[in-house]
């Protein structure tokens, strides 16, 4: 039963990321179609004749080839995560892993007005883990802020290395608000995942969450 | 006189590029990026018609139209969004909304709507 709650937890945050992408995505090809029907509009109404009216033909261009390349990076990200999902275990970066799950939930955050920061520390060694059960923890944990933050609020992660471990601390600091907003991630899901990734849990207070985790995790202990 | 229509959209490119290919069609246009600016708009300046964005940060879609139809109730309201049904209300077609159409937008369709809500509000204020 344990096992299906975590199973059903972690497609609930599959699902989110992917719903974020394609709303996101989505919105990239409306602009993309207005600019392009805008440019067929100034032909069709005979606005291309002055200079004005090139200049204004070149900026929408500019703004189609700004629009392709936003797509592009947010596309790269989603590539990513999921070749993150194909394999077990494999090496990665850690800043990388958050930044990608970050971007993917940019939307999300967004529309909550609370802020991320990163205080990430410099030459981070690779990790050997599961970069998915990586995100989906660091989401657990990112997630309950977003629902409990009041808007203008911000959320710093910060990660330091020592003894062969990542420390990632996630400090909220803001107004709580009160909520009944179901999470993604429920306790047992929760326990479940760091146990499978072997991280150990400290809390600072009783809102900031350190999780060390192991830079390599053997294959042994990455089974439920 | 032309219909006046308040964009209202947290995608300020979406909706400048949209205000300015309706604008050539006669419309009388105005775009907004979030909904605090299209409540104080609409309420100094009342459009005929509103295109509304769902999703937005801070005050949501569904607000924004429950606060317009309150302030007017022959203010039609189209729902712009990226579902394929007005998700996030969760209690069926929301009360006072007009229509909805997807995102990316089909011009000819935006502006049957745009003039069959028109038609509408005129016909209210009239009767």
């Amino acid at each position: 039963m344990e096992y299906e709650e975590l199973i059903a937890s972690q497609l609930s945050f599959i699902g989110k990321v992917l719903s974020v992408f394609s709303h996101d995505i989505n919105n990239h090809l409306a602009i993309l179609k207005e600019s392009a029907g805008l440019i067929g509009d100034l032909i069709e109404f005979g606005k291309t004749s002055s200079r004005k009216d090139l200049k204004e033909i070149l900026k929408i261009t500019q703004s189609i080839k700004n629009q392709i390349e936003q797509a592009t990076y947010f596309c790269d990200k989603l590539n990513g995560f999921g070749h993150g999902m194909e394999k077990p275990l494999s090496t990665f970066n850690i800043h990388e892993c958050i930044e990608e799950l970050m971007v993917l939930l940019n939307r999300f955050i967004n529309q909550k007005m609370i802020r991320i920061e990163k205080d990430f520390t410099a030459n981070m060694p690779l990790i050997y883990s599961n970069p998915l059960k990586v995100q989906f923890l660091m989401f657990c944990l990112v997630e309950k802020h977003l629902k409990r933050l009041d808007k203008n609020s911000r959320i710093i992660i910060k990660t330091v290395y020592a003894n062969d471990s990542i420390g990632i601390t996630i400090i909220p600091q803001g107004n709580l608000i009160e909520t009944d907003e179901k999470l993604t991630c429920d306790e047992e899901s929760y326990n479940h995942i760091i146990k499978q990734l072997g991280v150990n849990i400290s809390h600072k207070t009783a809102e900031e969450t350190t999780i060390i985790l192991p830079v390599s995790l053997s294959s042994g202990s990455n089974r439920s | 006189m032309s219909t006046k229509v308040l964009i209202v959209d947290d995608e300020v490119e979406f909706a400048s590029t949209l205000a300015e290919r309706l604008a050539l069609r006669n419309y009388d246009v105005k775009a907004v990026y979030n909904a605090e600016d299209a409540i104080t708009d609409a309420q100094s300046d009342p459009p005929d018609v509103v295109l509304l964005d769902l999703r937005m940060p801070g005050i949501g879609g569904l607000e924004v139209l429950k606060i317009l139809k309150k302030f007017d109730p022959s203010i039609e309201v189209i729902l712009v969004t990226g579902q394929p049904e007005t998700e996030g209300s969760g209690e069926g077609i929301p009360t006072g909304l007009f229509d909805y159409i997807m995102k990316p937008v089909d011009m000819g369709e935006l502006i049957l709507k745009i003039n069959n809500a028109d038609q509408k509000r005129k016909l209210s204020r009239h009767s």
